[in-house]
């Protein structure tokens, strides 16, 4: 074929007509579809977001409630063994023995009829406890408390019992005998076995003391790491290693880093299990190359004419970057180490696999002392067979959403205060 | 002596050795006119100096903490009160033990009569020997702290070693990643290799069969387990590359276009923050979820459409969440890559005449290609890698099944599974764990050098 | 200052009557009038930032994707106002055709490059209808003996000028009435450049061509008219040989003399 063959020229394009017509309303149909499926994503994406939201909160908001019944108690008619003179001389001792525990279930017996003690929860003796030890005297006389109710009323005082529970709530009710409160217990008490007396305290110290940890040994390492690599590595195959490294590391799945913890610090450096301390070290190599990768960025943006203008006054290369990259850099690499360390608060898996899944009732102690975390703890909970558990776990998820916010609040109040474009 | 005691009175020192130094270097006199300025800053002086006495001290203190309770203990045994003490190696540790729990008031009460004995004489020498240890890290830091002290002069360049220890820090530092790495590889290699010398690697690799439930006698059926883990893998793919991508894949593209291509900067400037909350939210809040709500709604479904085979833990309602949860890391990959496509192809079809979708879905997206494709496999490799939405909401019967609705399981179900409760360390089930994790680790990072190659090769093809 | 008179057009192709430009709150073009013909090439000279490529672009409503961008005036195509609200953005950019300032091939084969504008328009009916579109369209842009053999290759593949080609015979497969050139040439080599200049020379007639160039010589070589542009204003419209022999205007004879610019 030459260049000299000349194809015939188109008629014009009929751009009035109507086929043309009809195909550019049916090419903005679909551009109008199209359109509505973008904003229908987006709308699917976050209303899934609401329904996760409002469900927990919803669900969370009734298990910081707790119903409680009234409950009186005639001390000398239930003929225990102690007296106010032995109680106020040695309190912890003179209780050692004594069955309050069946003084009160027999209570509950005397007011509510046969099956009153199932009523109440397995701890409403706790209640009697705390009223003897705050004041000895009433051992003397007969007294009204407000004790934690059982499970089955907790529920039907919450509108969704089973019936035989809401017959008994609506009787109670109606005698005035019983009342819903704020479960002010949950935020200072730790696991059990009873969901009316469970905490979030014990989980929650866990996870700070284990956070702890992580920030001692992952902030420091992190940035050190950062500032070496953005600002004193030379281009060699060392660096290039220990980039990868980091990169690859970024990726690993958490679950991998608990096999860590497990196989080199509790089979081989025979560190303690289910600590806080094991839980921090792990987490702390998981999120440290998220501090490096923020850090780096952070450092790559301080521009290199302050450093050139630090090093014509004559400083060393040690001062250029304390003095003056890594204060400019600072805001960046906090708001990436508490968005590491909100990844790492809310991480389930390595804990685990060290064992910090171990039914604990009291909070830690220190770092070494056998802890749960709050994320743990909600999937122990939500591992329980008993229907008062439900409520719990969600109240658990609240506490622990409510402080991923309250960090990643604090990151972006870092961000926008102290972005600065040069 | 405790440790964080030793550790105050080091720190102490030092510090008081950086104000002597720093207030010693501060008297030099100024430079008058011709003289040389002295070439270190004070405060470097009292850098050096301090260093000079932290070290040596925390040296020495490290060494006794590690010497020290042999010493302590033959100490003990040297007592008369000792020669009662069994020589049995086993009972004699026992009673030591109690000793030193006794000692240091970890406990009330001994089972052993020697132990309360000999505790008092466990505490002294506990002492003795603490307070040996402290002055002797007081000596080395003194002794170190008057060595630089004395070096101290106008013409000393303190300034270089310190510098030179700064950057030894910052090396150490980033070696922490390789170490990282190589603990992973060489705990995970280990164990693996332990477990294969049990359970061929061919038959881990391509069985089809997975009972890890070793008997409790060795003549009973399977007593030994069998560990195909082909169901597993399967698992693994159904949820988090199919299930899982069929939900995040449009949803997460299709609202980086929106919000890219459509919304107001205003809206976007919301909204993108709103989607990144899905990502911030933790798994075992999904799980939670996936077995509290979606879970019993797919099976109900699934009932009512007559799959009588519909399981309270299906892949599919494990898959669903786990989608749901990856929907932001897909759309933020998805709109970098659509951000890295120049605009001049934008205005290029849409001065054709090309409608805003028509260059969406002609030009933008087919450009943007490999960067999506990047970032939907590094999205497979996060959720395969996931651990609790499948330890909770997807069950544990490795079937080999294409159902949505029946139940499978996961290789990090299993790991999870395996490793929990008491048991001892050299079975075939526990290594198996270490096992499926050398395999979960290969290729989330096989997918990852891939996905970030052909993103940067994307990258570089706009540059 | 006078008002520049529009210089009237036989049958004008384009119109332009008090177009002003705003991006914001900062006006980019002040009340300028012009007609395009289809018989010449038109030439937008100017120094650079004086507002001939925002005002190129408001000929076919490409302004319209800045969405600052607020335009004033009447602006008609073949006597159409093209931004009343019933004309139809889509329509009018088949119509008026652009070429861009650095080529911009899609990372398309070299087929579907030229294929693309056809096939969202729906002008090919059958697979050979298109071939013959690309085959044309290749020609015209005298781009087909280069690539007529790898058809199917990438159209980033090629080299600068023949993908500025490949983005003219893009242009050209559907057909429009008016071909926008913004600065064409600018990221070319002087032989790439020479060649397009040909190619504008062998369209012209066909289409009524706008061009925009900082290069006056260039201007000189490819256009019967130039429009001269100065801050925002027209200062000069007249013929190619007039305005660069004897210019009216102080501001067009400095700038032609290289005073500025």
């Amino acid at each position: 074929m030459s260049d000299l063959v000349v194809l015939p020229d188109r008629a014009p394009t009929e751009w009035r007509g109507t086929a043309m017509r009809r195909r550019i309303a049916r090419r903005y149909a679909a551009e109008r579809r199209f359109r509505a499926l973008g904003l229908l994503a987006v709308l699917v994406s976050a209303g899934f977001l609401a329904f996760l939201l409002v469900a927990m909160l919803g669900e969370g908001a009734r298990g910081f409630r707790q119903t409680e019944l009234s409950l009186t108690i005639d001390f000398p008619a239930a003929h225990l063994p102690l007296t106010a003179q032995a109680v106020a001389r040695e309190p912890r001792r003179a209780m050692i023995g004594v069955d309050l525990e069946g003084a009160v279930a027999n209570a509950a017996e005397r007011q509510y009829g046969a099956g009153g003690a199932r009523l109440l929860s397995d701890g409403a003796w706790l209640t009697a406890r705390d009223a003897i030890l705050r004041d000895p005297d009433v051992l003397g006389r007969s007294i009204t408390l407000w004790v934690p109710a059982a499970t089955s009323i907790d529920i039907a005082a919450k509108d969704a019992g089973e019936p035989a529970a809401e017959a008994a709530y609506a009787k109670l009710s109606g005698r005035g005998l019983v009342r819903t409160v704020f479960a002010w217990h949950f935020l200072t008490s730790a696991d059990s076995t009873d969901p009316t007396l469970v905490g979030i305290w014990g989980a929650l110290k866990g996870s700070l003391l284990t956070m702890a940890v992580t920030l001692l040994l992952a902030f420091p390492i992190g940035v050190l790491s950062a500032l070496y690599l953005e600002e004193y590595a030379p281009k060699n195959r060392w660096t290039d290693l220990i980039e990868v490294s980091i990169n690859n590391l970024a990726a690993v799945p958490s679950i991998i880093f608990g096999l860590l913890g497990l196989a080199v610090f509790l089979q081989t450096f025979h560190l303690p299990r289910s600590a806080p301390l094991v839980g921090g070290i792990t987490l702390a190599l998981m999120t440290m190359p998220v501090i490096v990768i923020a850090g780096r960025n952070a450092i790559k943006g301080v521009p290199p004419s302050i450093r050139d203008a630090a090093l014509g006054i004559g400083a060393s290369r040690v001062q250029v970057v304390f003095h003056h990259v890594l204060p400019l850099a600072l805001p960046g690499i906090l708001t990436g180490t508490i968005i590491g360390m909100a990844r790492a608060l809310g991480e389930t898996a390595p804990l685990l696999m060290i064992g910090m899944r171990a039914f604990v009732a009291t909070p830690p102690g220190g770092f070494t002392d056998p802890s749960s975390a709050l994320p743990v703890q909600i999937f122990l909970w939500s591992d329980e067979v008993s229907a008062g558990f439900i409520e719990k776990t969600s109240a658990a998820i609240v506490v622990l959403l409510a402080v991923l916010m309250a960090m990643n609040g604090v990151a972006i109040y870092l961000r926008n205060k102290f972005e600065r474009r040069w | 002596m405790s440790a964080p005691f030793l550790l105050i009175v080091i720190i102490g020192l030092a510090i008081a050795a950086w104000f002597t130094a720093r207030a010693r270097a501060a008297a030099f006199a100024p430079p008058t006119d011709g003289a040389q300025r002295p070439h270190s800053r004070p405060g470097q002086h009292g850098w050096y100096t301090a260093l000079w006495v932290a070290i040596p001290a925390l040296i020495v203190a490290a060494a006794w903490n590690v010497a020290s309770p042999a010493l302590v203990t033959r100490a003990v045994l040297a007592e008369p009160a000792a020669a009662s003490i069994p020589a049995d190696p086993l009972e004699r540790g026992a009673i030591l033990a109690e000793t030193r729990a006794l000692a240091t008031g970890r406990v009330a009460a001994a089972f052993h009569h020697q132990a309360p004995v000999l505790a008092p004489a466990y505490a002294a020498a506990r002492l003795r020997y603490g307070l040996m240890g402290l002055a002797l890290a007081i000596v080395a830091g003194l002794a170190g702290g008057a060595y630089a002290y004395s070096r101290v002069r106008p013409d000393f360049r303190a300034r270089t070693p310190v510098e030179r220890l700064v950057m030894a820090l910052l090396l150490i530092a980033s070696l922490i990643a390789i170490l990282t790495t190589i603990g992973i590889v060489a705990s995970l290699l280990f164990e693996s290799l332990r477990f294969f010398a049990k359970v061929s690697i061919v038959e881990f690799l391509f069985g089809l069969h997975w009972s890890p439930q070793t008997a409790m006698r060795a003549d009973q059926v399977g007593a030994s387990g069998t560990f195909g883990a082909v169901p597993l893998f399967w698992g693994t793919i159904f949820i988090g590359a199919i299930i899982a991508m069929i939900v995040a894949i449009p949803l997460g593209l299709m609202s980086a276009i929106f919000l890219t291509q459509y919304a107001t900067p205003t809206v976007r400037r919301w909204v993108k923050p709103l989607l990144e909350v899905l990502a911030g939210v933790p798994s075992v809040v999904y799980g939670y979820f996936a077995a509290l709500t979606i879970a019993p709604a797919i099976r109900t479904a699934g009932l009512a459409m007559g799959i009588s085979s519909a399981s309270s833990e299906s892949a599919l309602a494990a898959g669903l969440v786990m989608g749901v949860m990856i929907i932001p890391f897909v759309s933020s990959m998805a709109d970098d890559s659509l951000a890295a496509v120049p605009q001049s192809m934008r205005d290029g079809s849409l001065a054709m005449g090309a409608t805003q979708s028509e260059t969406i879905r002609k030009v933008l997206v087919p450009a943007a290609l490999p960067g999506i494709v990047g970032g939907v496999l590094l999205a497979v490799s996060r959720a395969i890698g996931e651990t609790m939405i499948v330890v909770m909401a997807a069950g544990l019967a490795a079937n080999l099944t294409a159902n949505p609705f029946a139940s499978v399981t996961t290789v990090t179900t299993q790991i999870v599974q395996l490793l929990t409760g008491d048991q001892e360390f050299d079975s075939a089930k526990t290594l198996a764990a270490f096992a499926l994790g050398l395999v979960l680790f290969v290729v989330t990072l096989l997918l990852n050098i891939v996905a970030l190659r052909v993103v940067k090769k994307y990258r570089e093809a706009y540059e | 200052m006078l008002e520049p008179r529009p210089l009237k057009v036989d049958a004008p192709k384009m119109t332009a009557r008090s177009v002003n430009v705003y991006y914001g709150a900062k006006q980019a073009i002040r009340n300028v009038s012009i007609d395009v013909s289809m018989e010449d090439v038109t030439a937008f000279i100017g120094p650079s930032g004086c507002g001939k490529s925002t005002f190129l672009r408001t000929l076919n409503r490409m302004n319209d994707t800045v969405a600052s961008a607020r335009v004033e005036g009447d602006i008609t195509l073949d006597g159409e106002d093209i931004y009343a609200p019933d004309m139809d953005v889509v329509q009018l950019r088949a119509r008026v055709g652009m070429v861009f300032q650095k080529p911009n091939p899609f990372p398309k084969s070299i087929y579907e490059n030229v294929a693309y504008g056809a096939r969202i328009h729906g002008l090919a009916s059958a697979r050979a209808d298109m071939d013959q579109i690309v085959e044309r369209s290749l020609r015209r842009a005298g781009l087909w003996d280069e690539v007529k053999d790898r058809l199917h290759d990438s159209g980033t593949a090629l080299s600068g000028g023949q993908q500025q080609r490949l983005c003219i015979a893009r242009a050209i497969a559907v057909d429009p009435e008016v071909i926008l050139m913004d600065e064409p040439c600018s990221a070319l080599d002087p032989i790439a450049t020479a060649r397009i200049e040909e190619l504008i020379h062998e369209l012209r007639g066909r289409y009524a061509i706008v061009i925009v160039t900082h290069n006056m010589q260039q201007a000189a070589r490819v256009s019967q008219r130039t429009a001269f542009f100065h801050l925002g204003t027209l200062v000069e419209y007249g013929s190619t040989s007039e305005m660069f022999t004897n210019p009216r205007e102080t501001r067009t004879k400095d700038y032609i003399t290289g005073r500025y610019g």
